[in-house]
């Protein structure tokens, strides 16, 4: 019978009972120690923050203790302030990254694989990669008006390039070996984009959102802040206006809360659609 | 060791053998640059409807090569190259392809690897189920179908892809080294596995090796090729019954057939290296 022995332990492709052998019991993973190290470090910048400020270190006008900024954060989500703010800052960070994704993916995938498109968006993205994105939004607003639209479109530009670079460099240097096989069983040109060019760069692309996601956020908040109106930077710049200090870092806090919430979900959703990359495993 | 007999699926297309006529074809790699190499210098091989054919070399003498040709993945520049369905100028399911690396598809599980070259194919959605499995089963992946290629050993890729080609039932099947990385014994099964499908479903089949004894085992027609640039030094018929099980290996004319050819392609790979000097 065939030995099946040269299978290395796998994470649930295995049926076979050899694998199924107790496993040592070992109480704390690397893993776990590397969360408990993290928490441990914001718990203690929070303390600094807290017993800084409570305790005459610094002028409680410029830096209110942390308590009282939660407790700010409290009061406006019971007011409903704060989910209106955070949802429409949300929304408007989410379409406008979704956007520049759905538009940034293929434009870079037919770039890598087409000549005349490469002619054309080369030096489109060569210019506009490095430059302030932002400095589009006069623009934009003569464009597109002063209200939602404006700013998903000023989101979805800034989140365009790095989606762009990433998944044009992905594609570039795909292995011959899977593209080889696909047309031997078949697949026409067009049929290998979807089946073969888009998986195969999947890591590269997952990193290209990676950037874009936290460059949409900052966008997002900077866009708001300058143009006024609902939304999480235009609720602090109300606040700096009438010297609201604590409104202030309760809009910090809720956008690091924010950021850390959407960019974990984005590392997760890599996770599963890398699974079968050796990466996953480590 | 036993060689699993299951019933083979049953076909709903006919998948038509085919000869492949192969004439005056050089290659040279980096062609268009200064010091170009020249890989293949003036092949010219018949290989007839339904036949078995090895092609045998020492390392780098151009096997590869010749197989992408006829396959129709790299273009043909000198000479041509055609089978009974006309010149080959690109890749087609009507020549499937195990290559040496495998190249699976890395992002697929063992089993949709399988389902994805049926499904070009056109086989309908259980006839599909019904071949991905027989054929993971012959391979001996059955338990492994949802796993991924990285979570597999190189043989058992290996294995992976044999099944995967072998599934589309192509009328031309183009072999690299496909059981370079198999154990003694399961190249052995594999081998035999092999002669019961070709003979069972006519198919023409090129073959690449190093392994004289599977060139002999497995062939109808051994071609042996010169160290580089490649040429087909000798052509040898394989006068053996077609019924080829392990007693074969015993058999007088086997073990002297065997013994000539491996002299044959010595001279080569002592050419091989002394050229590399
Ligand atoms: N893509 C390539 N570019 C340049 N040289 C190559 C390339 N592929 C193969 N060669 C060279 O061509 C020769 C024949 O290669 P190959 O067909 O792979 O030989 P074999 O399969 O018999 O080992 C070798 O000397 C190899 O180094
Ligand atoms: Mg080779």
């Amino acid at each position: 019978m065939m030995n099946m022995a040269d299978a290395k332990p796998l994470a649930g492709a295995g049926k076979s009972p050899v694998q199924k052998a107790p496993r040592p019991s070992r109480p704390i993973s690397p893993r776990m120690v590397d969360i408990a190290v993290q928490v441990a470090v914001v718990a203690a910048l929070a303390g600094i923050w807290e017993f800084g400020a409570r305790f005459g270190a610094l002028n409680p006008f410029l830096l209110p203790p942390l308590s009282v900024v939660l407790g700010r954060i409290w009061e406006d989500l019971i007011a409903g302030t704060v989910p209106v703010d955070l949802g429409l800052t949300l929304y408007r960070a989410l379409t406008g990254f979704a956007i520049g994704a759905v538009i940034g993916i293929p434009t870079g995938i037919l770039m890598a694989r087409s000549a005349l498109v490469r002619w054309f968006f080369d030096p489109l993205v060569s210019i506009g990669f490095p430059m302030p994105k932002i400095a589009f939004l006069p623009i934009f607003i003569l464009w597109f008006d002063i209200y939602d639209t404006s700013k998903i479109i000023m989101v979805a530009f800034s989140c365009f390039f790095p989606v762009v670079a990433a998944t044009c460099a992905g594609c570039s240097s795909l292995d011959k070996w899977p593209i080889w096989s696909a047309r031997s069983f078949g697949a026409k040109e067009r049929e290998l984009l979807w089946e073969v060019y888009l998986p195969m760069a999947m890591p590269q692309i997952l990193t290209g959102l990676q950037v874009a996601l936290p460059t949409g956020m900052i966008t997002t908040i900077v866009t708001e802040m300058l143009m006024g109106g609902r939304g999480v930077g235009g609720a602090m710049i109300m606040a700096g206006r009438f010297a609201d200090s604590v409104g202030v870092f309760a809009g910090i806090v809720q956008i690091i809360i924010l950021g850390f919430v959407v960019v974990k979900s984005l590392e997760i959703v890599r996770r599963r659609l890398l699974i079968w990359h050796p990466e996953s495993r480590k | 060791m036993s060689v699993t007999h299951l019933a083979p699926p049953p076909r709903s297309r006919a998948h038509a053998a085919s000869s492949i006529s192969i004439s005056d074809v050089s290659h040279t790699y980096g062609a268009r640059t200064a010091g170009g190499m020249l890989a293949l210098d003036g092949i010219n091989l018949d290989i007839g409807d339904g036949e078995f054919h090895c092609l045998l070399g020492p390392s780098g003498c151009g096997k590869s090569t010749l197989l992408y040709l006829i396959g129709g993945f790299i273009p043909v520049q000198a000479g041509m190259i055609s089978t009974s369905a006309g010149p080959v100028t690109a890749p087609g399911p009507d020549r499937s392809i195990v290559f040496q690396n495998f190249a699976l598809f890395p992002w697929k599980t063992v089993k949709d690897n399988v389902l994805y070259g049926l499904k070009k194919a056109g086989f309908n959605a259980a006839e599909r189920e019904q071949r991905a499995r027989h054929y993971i089963d012959m391979v001996h992946l059955t338990g492994f179908e949802n796993a991924y290629p990285s979570q597999l050993s190189g043989g058992m890729q290996q294995r992976a892809a044999i099944a995967r080609t072998l599934a589309v039932d192509p009328g031309i099947l183009l072999m690299d080294e496909p059981f370079g990385a198999l154990d003694a014994q399961t190249r052995r099964v594999m081998q035999e596995e092999l002669r019961t499908i070709w003979r069972d479903s006519r198919k023409t089949v090129v073959f690449v090796t190093h392994d004289v004894q599977e060139a002999v085992f497995l062939a109808d027609r051994i071609s042996i090729m010169s160290a580089r640039p490649g040429r087909i030094q000798h052509v040898i018929d394989v006068d053996l019954p077609k019924e080829r099980g392990e007693e074969i290996l015993e058999n007088r004319e086997f073990i002297g057939l065997s013994e000539h050819i491996w002299r044959l392609v010595r001279e080569q790979a002592v050419a091989a290296t002394r050229g590399a000097h």
